[in-house]
């Protein structure tokens, strides 16, 4: 099915958004209205339709006249993740995580429904579930990422919400029966809770901790802290790739009486009962919060293993780019994200070896940056290098890793972490009168209030 | 990460109106009370209301309890020089907004007086 651009139609949302906004931006000169549209016949074509797919697809048919855009996303609901700690911690309604895709979804652009099953990156070509074929000039990747909680023994997403067992990251369903689980722990009364982390790169590394911090407050709250006893055990020496706020979490953990234990990878689980096996990882193959560790060597024999009796656990799981990508020409064949993560110039954000491919979000091989807040700093990134390549130009644009975590260090406040790759991880505060060394309350009520909205802007491409 | 004036315009017209009819409902609350005394000769420079002042004064300090508790959070964590900005702010706002209020209604019910 081929359709061209066409100007696009506005429902009464959109004319009333416009509205509000045009009412008072019509006082100074936007530098997005300043953007000339580029005429092409191109088929560009994105695959994923969340939050960094979403927000290229309102970009491109805002930049491009004459293109046909296509869109591959099966999924009809848009789910607002950075939400589900909330929603795992109680603080948050599950509801208000979800918006429906059609909204987002800009007018004039092909959405396919259905999953791509394969890239053929030779003849820029997809394979879709139902057998069809959509042929790109050009594709943006933007699947995000796969939870490998089969390399866990005895781990499936199933699970969660029963034997004390919890995983903010698997669904919407998944953190609200996380929370239920760890309601279930705190009416007990006492226990033993492990939090565990990865050894893979992870979506919003801050997760795993903030589902820590939240827990101790809703312990402390209890007024029965010593009654409860939290383990934090992480394959890395480093539990942040920020090296301050990696110092400030150390000290904070022991502070608080979370034992850290450093080189532990969860390698098997019992739910019935309740024994979490972990994998020593020796400091010979020493982690850093970007691992290294491929998925062949997570078997390997000999290796030392304690097992640990819990309460509660929250398991975060290996990932990887999803199979899709993993078995493409498109993944990375060399280097650290070798045969797990597809194989993009960390700033240019185009395939390495297939110019007219560029990648964003968390499906892409970067050291760190699988954040929404990262996909707001790489889409106009992609959209200024792609509209470039499409007009035979030097890529004009270049991604400095920017990431940030809304770091709940308790229910009610946070430190507003931003850094980026360049210039070792140097912070990159967005407002200068948020210290991102400091916990506050301010930077709490943007988590909770003001994040979402600026997500929703960016998915519109308007941020 | 920068925001434009048109990047923080799009994010407003997201966050805004989950609380547009709190918003209505307080401006309603305002004009009526503003207009209503008004119509019957108030000026707030010509009528003086100490009760209405300091149950004004009230609300605002009351504000520096409710708004963290109301963002599901507590005083306690309200830490660096921002956070108390943004509180103290909030609370001069409910402050004036419950002595515009209140001030033109005493007017209505104590009648003109002049202290
Ligand atoms: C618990 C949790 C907390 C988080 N907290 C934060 C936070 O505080 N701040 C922050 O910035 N970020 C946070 N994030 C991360 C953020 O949500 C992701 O980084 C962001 O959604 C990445 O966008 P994406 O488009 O790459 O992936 P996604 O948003 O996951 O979208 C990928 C899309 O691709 C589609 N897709 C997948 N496979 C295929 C296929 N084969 N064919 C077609 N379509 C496919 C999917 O249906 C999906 O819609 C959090 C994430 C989680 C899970």
């Amino acid at each position: 099915m081929t359709r061209h651009l066409a100007p696009p139609r506005m429902d009464r949302r959109q004319l009333l958004k416009l509205g509000l906004g045009a009412g008072a931006a019509g006082l100074l000169p936007l530098a997005g209205l300043e953007a000339t549209t580029v005429p092409t016949r191109a088929h560009i074509v994105i695959l994923g339709g969340g939050a960094a797919g979403m927000a290229m697809a309102n970009r491109l048919a805002m930049r491009l006249s004459g293109a046909r855009i296509t869109v591959v996303e099966p999924r009809e609901i848009h789910h607002y993740q950075p939400g589900w700690t909330l929603v795992a911690c109680g603080v948050w309604h599950p509801d208000r995580t979800l918006r429906s895709n059609a909204d987002f979804m800009p007018r004039g652009i092909d959405w396919i429904r259905q999953p791509a099953v394969g890239v053929d990156a030779e003849q820029r070509r997809v394979s879709l579930a139902d057998g069809s074929i959509a042929e790109y000039d050009y594709l943006v990747v933007a699947t995000g990422l796969q939870l490998n909680y089969h390399l866990i023994d005895g781990m499936s997403p199933e699970l969660i919400g029963s034997h004390g067992i919890g995983s903010v990251y698997a669904s919407l369903e998944g953190a609200t029966r996380t929370r239920d689980a760890i309601d279930e722990w705190l009416a007990r009364g006492s226990g033993q809770g492990l939090f565990t982390a990865a050894p893979t790169p992870v979506k919003c590394a801050g997760a795993p901790l903030k589902m820590t911090f939240t827990t101790l407050s809703r312990i402390k709250d209890t007024g029965r802290r010593d009654a409860f006893r939290l383990d934090y055990l992480t394959p890395g020496e480093a539990m942040f790739s920020q090296p301050w706020v990696d110092d400030f979490l150390k000290r904070r953990f022991d502070d608080e009486g979370v034992q850290r234990r450093h080189h532990y990878r969860l390698s098997a689980i019992d739910p019935g009962a309740r024994q979490a096996e972990f994998t020593f990882v020796g400091p010979a193959s020493e982690f850093t919060s970007h691992h290294e560790l491929r998925q062949a060597e997570f078997g390997r024999e000999g290796e030392m293993t304690e097992v640990i009796d819990y309460d509660f656990i929250h398991v975060v799981p290996p990932m990887s780019a999803p199979d899709v990508i993993r078995e493409s020409d498109l993944i990375a064949r060399e280097g650290p994200f070798r045969g797990e993560w597809l194989d993009t110039d960390i700033h240019t954000l185009q395939h390495n070896r297939y110019p007219e491919v560029f990648g964003i979000g968390d499906v892409i091989g970067a050291p760190i940056n699988k954040t929404a807040a990262s996909v707001k700093a790489q889409a106009p990134v992609v959209e200024a290098n792609l509209l470039a390549q499409l007009q035979g130009q030097a890529l004009p644009a270049r991604h400095n890793g920017y990431t940030s975590c809304p770091l709940i260090t308790d229910i009610g406040k946070a430190m507003l972490v931003e850094f980026g790759y360049d210039n070792d991880m140097a912070f990159l505060p967005s407002f200068s009168f948020i210290d991102p060394k400091e916990e506050s309350w301010v930077a709490w009520v943007l988590k909770d209030y003001l994040l979402q909205p600026a997500y929703y802007a960016m998915l519109e491409g308007r941020v | 990460m920068n925001f434009t004036l048109s990047g923080i315009l799009a994010v407003l017209s997201h966050a805004i109106p989950p609380f547009l009819p709190l918003i209505l409902a307080l401006l309603a609350l305002l004009v009526i009370a503003q207009l209503l005394g008004r119509l019957r000769g108030y000026r707030f420079t010509a009528y003086r209301c100490v009760p209405a002042t300091i149950v004004a004064l009230l609300a605002g300090l009351s504000t520096l309890w409710w708004l963290p508790q109301l963002t599901g959070s507590r005083l306690a964590f309200v830490a660096t020089a921002t956070d108390w900005a943004a509180l103290v702010a909030a609370a001069l706002g409910v402050a004036l907004l419950t002595w515009l209020v209140l001030h033109p209604l005493s007017y209505l019910v104590r009648g003109p007086r002049r202290y």
